[in-house]
């Protein structure tokens, strides 16, 4: 294991592995407040969307059952993903090893449901007794003759943000480059980093396909094993959530030499600037007008589209407090509606993140470099916001507070990404912001003095 | 606003042809099978033989329905005044915590970690339980840190007690600043033992002083505790009965407030539970009614034990029968005779039973659950006539099996049902297809069997993620039995009416 961490973050793509900041990896988590996932849950927020492959978690049950059927990442093929597959160790098992148990669960797993591959998740419980993770996988795959992939990403090594990158190892080690596709195009696009939230990459693959674009591989929303094997093919790596899995990018330019650039769908500008760039990486004269056209087109369509919602999102105050790519391209998508961002929270995200952050907001809005909901209300409150863009954990806080909320982490029902995206998202807001609740939470009852 | 397109979500758009064609042209890169294939392989999934197949699995489990102890030691916290859970271990385990609880109440929930990383795996856990003290009574201004550990902190074997009496010589906290703990390994049991260790914990160590009890006078109130309970609506329901019944009580443990605040425009991390004060006076009760057994096995016995006063346990009074019985334990407890207004309300339930029995009669049941709520829930089965066939339970052990088929028994509704303990939901789901019922009752983890089957789901238990506000309403007493046999009723009628031919498509039923 020790290994697999030090690859990942001597990442030197990422800027918190830079000598100068005296860190090495993500920072950790402060004791004794309320604290994000862990790098098993980052873990299985980068695979899990590997839709037709068996996730096994190897170890007491609830790390797989509490995480069980909550992930947002839709698939329109197979549905084994969304098994909850477990060794559910009991003290027993850990006094003995769980040897016996890991592999006779991927035996029946196998019997069973006779999946592609089968990623094999540590947990801290099987990291400290010891579990030989990375062997008892390699004898089950040699036997089985499919891949029998250990992912070592257990809880306790650090934060989501460091899972995501241990499981990029895991498909850079194990998955990547062992298969080809069926056939190839001139223009052969990956993802990496995008994870199909409320089937928002559907929205971006129609709009590919209608400029001749094939998505190769998706690592990993909507994808199926295969894809993820022959990702090597594709001419052109588009990075599309952040850092996170900036090392599988880097891997495949050093290996393969495919260049990459890390880009949004989120906010009309930021979709077109992802599409010319992906034309220009491919450096075809006529795609690159094509893209051109279409997107002028795009905008032109959108802009007549968001008049109205304009009319209502002109100077709104927004709080934004989410993490990774998010963090700033959310921001613009929001300066774009006409709305003022007035903080930020960035105790999610990366040094470069923090960098475009303050390029958009300015010097009058506030960075929030810490969690917990106490200092986000206070920041809202102190800014005179209209509106909070954050996840899940937070909106019952803000809905206490009576603040007007739009939810844009992985639980929404809704899909933001690209120009139809955008527009939803746009609908959104004003619906937030205009809802007859508001007024009424903050009617005082008639008989009040 | 932008009206000039129906804008939809993902429920619909995708439904679109084009969409529908995208995903179809992806099915040639996913090694397709026939439909035939399909269709073969879901008929072998109806048989016997896979069935028999699927009960021989030995390790690994399935979609199982259970939550692990610091889960319910969280909850057990959330009970008392101004408490903090606080989860000593890695730090992703809170995070699910409240992410469960917020996701089932629709609430905020406070809950803090200390968050050890691979530092700690080597050299204990001792500085991150520390400084975690420190930050958290900074940020939340607790009155009490109720302390529970993940299977890391188990593991390596953190030695909690002397790492408390170490954060007290540091005067990071106040030597007199309650700080029960209880050791909650994920890998022994479930949610439930965890609410007991922790509650246990809790009492104990608010009562307790040099050894012997803190408070002596004696009381009038008897003590209630409603076990690993997540309906908010049930506490209303017992106040309700024992206010009727003007009898003085104290509920250790009620987290209702906490998970049931209003909006006010200001949030606050804590909204109410069990007064500490009230809990040191608590040995003098009466006595101690409580309302889950298997949640409360070591808390019943230490009260027993410890404070030496009468303990009644029962299983959660779903139904007419059992909510009888408990209100006879509060009366031969307390002397209390049972007050006509009461009587008048069981009256009412009684009589929206009868308007109802001719549809529930004979229908076959699936139940899974926690063994308490499926005690419960049997017992109102049975008594409405329905036959409660598949009973699957993750968590419950042999005497739980034990228990509920002599219940099961003691009616000839029960005659063909089938207790299943240690088993998951894709066992049920293999019993739902080879031996089909006509609704199942639990929680939202079963809505995938019972969507393969065909059938319609009940929601009554935790987690309930997927519909709103029915943690609000009561399922015990006789409030809770008139809301179980509504949503019963009305599922039936529902599909009656979803499944009906015209000339069935009745206006009266």
């Amino acid at each position: 294991m020790k290994n697999h961490m030090i690859n990942a973050f001597q990442e030197p793509a990422c800027q918190h592995n830079q000598a100068q900041s005296g860190q090495q990896g993500c920072a950790p988590a402060k004791p004794g407040q309320s604290n994000g996932g862990c790098a098993f849950d980052g873990a299985q927020i980068t695979l899990l969307p590997i839709a037709d492959a068996a996730h096994l978690v190897h170890g007491p049950l609830a790390c797989g059952g509490n995480s069980w059927e909550r992930r947002g990442s839709l698939s329109s093929g197979s549905s084994l993903y969304r098994y909850g597959l477990t060794t559910d160790l009991s003290e027993q098992d850990i006094i003995f090893g769980g040897d016996d148990k890991l592999v006779k669960s991927i035996n029946e797993i196998i019997q069973r449901f006779q999946p592609p591959a089968i990623f094999v998740y540590a947990t801290c419980v099987t990291a400290l007794i010891g579990v030989d993770l990375d062997a008892i996988c390699h004898q089950a795959s040699k036997r089985h003759a499919i891949p029998i992939i250990p992912v070592n990403s257990p809880g306790f090594s650090g934060s989501k943000n460091s899972g995501n990158r241990l499981a990029g190892q895991a498909l850079i080690d194990y998955v990547i480059g062992t298969e080809d596709p069926p056939f190839q195009t001139p223009f052969d696009l990956n993802f990496i980093g995008e994870y199909n939230i409320a089937g928002e990459m559907w929205d971006i693959e129609d709009l590919l396909k209608q400029l001749g674009i094939r998505l190769l591989s998706r690592i990993t929303g909507d994808s199926h094993f295969k894809e993820v094997q022959w990702a090597h093919r594709a001419k052109v790596n588009m990075v599309v959530c952040g850092r996170a899995l900036i090392n599988v990018a880097r891997h495949m330019e050093d290996k393969y030499e495919i260049p990459y650039f890390e880009g949004s769908f989120y906010g009309a500008k930021q979709t077109s600037y992802s599409l010319r760039k992906i034309a220009r990486l491919f450096g075809d004269q006529r795609l690159i007008d094509n893209v051109a056209v279409f997107t002028a087109n795009e905008e032109k369509k959108i802009e007549q589209a968001l008049k109205e919602a304009r009319k209502v999102l002109k100077g709104k105050r927004a709080l934004l407090y989410t993490g990774g790519v998010k963090s700033w391209s959310v921001i613009s998508a929001l300066q774009e509606l006409g709305m003022e961002v007035v903080g930020v929270g960035i105790s999610k995200s990366s040094q470069e993140d923090i960098v475009r952050i303050k390029d958009l907001v300015g010097e009058d809005a506030l960075l929030i470099d810490s969690r917990g909901a106490r200092v986000v209300l206070e920041t809202f409150k102190k800014k005179q916001g209209d509106i909070l863009i954050a996840g899940g954990r937070n909106i019952y806080v803000a809905l206490k507070e009576r603040i007007p909320f739009l939810e844009i982490n992985q639980e929404r029902d809704h899909a933001y990404a690209g120009y139809t995206g955008f527009r939803q998202m746009a609908r959104h807001l004003v619906t937030a912001l205009q809802h007859p609740v508001w007024k009424l939470a903050k009617l005082d009852p008639p008989w009040k003095e | 606003m932008d009206n000039s397109t129906n804008l939809k979500d993902h429920n619909t758009l995708f439904q679109e042809e084009r969409y529908v064609k995208q995903a179809e042209n992806k099915q040639q890169f996913e090694m397709p099978c026939s439909s035939e294939e399909i269709e073969k392989m879901e008929a072998y999934l109806k048989t016997d033989d896979y069935k028999a197949v699927n009960f021989n699995r030995e390790a690994a489990a399935i979609n199982p329905n259970k939550a692990c102890q610091p889960l319910g030691a969280v909850l057990a916290g959330l009970g008392f005044e101004g408490t903090l859970p606080y989860v000593h271990g890695s730090q992703g385990c809170v995070a699910y915590f409240r992410s469960h609880f917020a996701r089932h109440f629709k609430e905020p929930v406070p809950a803090v970690s200390s968050s050890m990383t691979e530092d700690g795996a080597v050299f204990g856990g001792m500085r991150n339980l520390i400084e975690g003290l420190e930050n958290c009574q900074a940020l939340y201004k607790p009155k009490m840190i109720a302390i529970s550990t993940t299977c890391m902190a188990e593991v390596i074997g953190d030695d909690l007690g002397a790492f408390i009496e170490n954060a007290k010589k540091e005067k990071v906290v106040a030597s007199d600043f309650p700080l029960p703990y209880a050791n909650t390994p994920s890998f022994v049991g479930s949610h439930n033992e965890g609410y007991d260790n922790m509650m246990r914990a809790i009492l104990s160590h608010l009562s307790e002083k040099d050894n012997g009890l803190s408070y002596k006078e004696p009381s009038e109130a008897i003590n209630i505790i409603l076990g690993y309970d997540t309906y908010t609506g049930n506490f209303a329901e017992i106040k309700h009965i024992l206010n009727t019944m003007n009898v003085a009580y104290t509920i250790l443990g009620d987290h209702s407030e906490n998970l049931n605040s209003p909006a006010t425009g200001q949030y606050k991390y804590f909204y109410g539970g069990t007064k500490l004060v009230a809990v040191q006076q608590s040995p003098s009760a009466k006595g101690t009614i409580l309302l889950q057994k298997y949640s409360t096995r070591k808390t019943a016995k230490y009260i027993e034990e410890k404070w030496e006063q009468p303990v009644v346990t029962t299983c959660p009074p779903i139904g007419i029968k059992a909510t009888d019985q408990f209100v006879e334990q509060i009366s031969d407890l307390t002397g209390v005779e049972v007050p006509q207004s009461l009587i008048a309300e069981r009256g009412q339930v009684v009589d929206a039973y009868t308007d109802s029995q001719a549809y529930l009669h004979g229908k076959r049941v699936a139940l899974s659950g926690d063994p308490d709520l499926l005690l419960g829930l049997i017992s109102f089965c049975l008594e409405v006539g329905m036959e409660p066939v598949h009973i699957v339970c993750t968590n419950g052990n042999k005497n739980f099996q034990v228990e509920a088929e002599e219940l099961l028994q003691s009616s000839p509704y029960g005659a063909e049902s089938t207790v299943y303990v240690g088993k998951d939901l894709w066992h049920l789901r293999s019993l739902l297809l080879t031996e089909p019922v006509d609704f199942a009752i639990g929680n939202t983890n079963m809505k995938y069997a019972t969507k393969d089957a065909g059938i319609p789901l009940v929601r009554i238990g935790f987690p309930i993620f997927d519909r709103h506000h029915m943690h609000r309403y009561p399922i015990i007493g006789y409030q809770g039995a008139l809301n179980v046999l509504t949503t019963v009723v009305n599922t039936i009628l529902q599909a009656l009416d979803e499944h009906a031919p015209d000339y069935s498509f009745d206006a009266v039923r």
